[in-house]
């Protein structure tokens, strides 16, 4: 290793920061037991700049994950509803089925009109939107095991990146206070040398 | 959602605020890992804390609505009402409507319950985890929401 004090810059990889990943490839922001050491295990040394600049460059990297995660966590806030929805809706057709009954509908024709329908309930067939314009008809009982299976698969996700975003927070907060204490430990390392000098 | 954390672990000589601690409301006391991890779970709890409370006001203003619906339903004359489902109004006879509200009653009441337990039990773990870390820390440290 370059004992050329600029060349400690690139000393400071994202390895000797972070210890480990989570089961999803975010780093773990590793925890400092004693700053002296930590500063001393580089060679040369590294100064509390270097260290603070290293710890604030990977607080940025995980506010930027925080705001995408959230992001990502606010899409699956919105899908989940609305699986909810349709399920609930064929939820009810096949109730009507069971029934033997007809459903007199209102159905949303353009944007400011409904129109009025009678559906056949006995045919037991519904139609899913699966997305890039494609509908395809199901039976209630399929569709319903379609839809469930969507929705578990979102509740799943979901909760993936409720952790990974409970997993980043928490990186956040360590790599702040490891830069709080590395300036609490440079002020105090200035002031006992003032004093000793 | 994106709940801002609140902790702000003031330095000595002066925290993110500017603000300068006299000499003596410095606390020297070393972040040990125990404390780091107390921390973080105190900004995790802060976080749920505000989804909670989040989801908590979604599902009283939903049972507002709900309860509005059945106030409705019994002052109605006994008519068929239309009931939403999804996209599209559904023509049901008020007794399947009172049902069914009741049926929606029921399941958001039980969510709403979980919550206000859950938020209860928040409560007391930070109230706990303040304590601790404020005795080792004193004014070094900042837990309070601004």
């Amino acid at each position: 290793m370059s004992t050329d004090p600029d060349a400690a810059v690139s000393n400071i990889s994202l390895e000797s920061i972070t210890d480990g990943k989570n089961a999803r490839g975010i780093p773990h922001a590793k925890f400092v037991d004693d700053i002296e050491s930590f500063a001393n295990s580089f060679n040369p040394p590294a100064s509390s700049e270097l260290l603070i600049g290293a710890y604030s460059d990977l607080f940025s990297k995980f506010k930027a994950y925080e705001q995408q995660l959230s992001q990502k966590r606010a899409n699956y806030e919105e899908k989940l509803p609305e699986i909810e929805k349709s399920i609930k809706l064929v939820r009810h057709l096949k109730k009507k089925k069971d029934e033997g009954e007809s459903i007199i509908t209102r159905y949303n024709l353009a944007d400011t009109i409904y129109a009025k329908a009678e559906v056949d309930c006995s045919q037991g067939i519904v139609n899913l939107w699966l997305g890039a314009n494609v509908m395809l008809e199901y039976t209630y009982d399929e569709a319903l095991e379609l839809l469930t299976s969507k929705e578990s698969l979102a509740k799943k996700e979901f909760a993936e990146v409720t952790e990974d975003l409970t997993f980043t927070r928490n990186q956040i907060i360590t790599s702040e206070v490891n830069i709080s204490r590395i300036y609490n430990w440079d002020v105090r390392r200035k002031r006992s040398n003032a004093a000793s000098n | 959602m994106a709940t801002s954390l609140l902790l702000d672990f003031k330095m000595p000589e002066a925290n993110s605020n500017g603000m300068i601690l006299a000499k003596d409301e410095e606390n020297d006391a070393e972040v040990r890992r125990e404390d780091q991890d107390k921390i973080n779970e105190f900004g995790q709890l802060n976080a749920r804390l505000h989804e909670v409370r989040g989801e908590t006001s979604k599902l009283k203003s939903l049972l507002e609505k709900l309860d509005d619906a059945s106030t409705e339903l019994m002052m109605g004359n006994g008519d068929a009402v239309m009931l939403r489902l999804g996209d599209a109004l559904f023509e049901a006879s008020e007794e399947e409507a009172t049902e069914f509200c009741e049926a929606e009653v029921e399941r958001y009441q039980a969510k709403l319950d979980a919550f206000d337990r859950e938020e209860t039990d928040i409560q007391e773990r930070m109230a706990a985890l303040k304590k601790i870390l404020y005795g080792r820390f004193g004014k070094s440290i900042n837990l309070e929401e601004k």
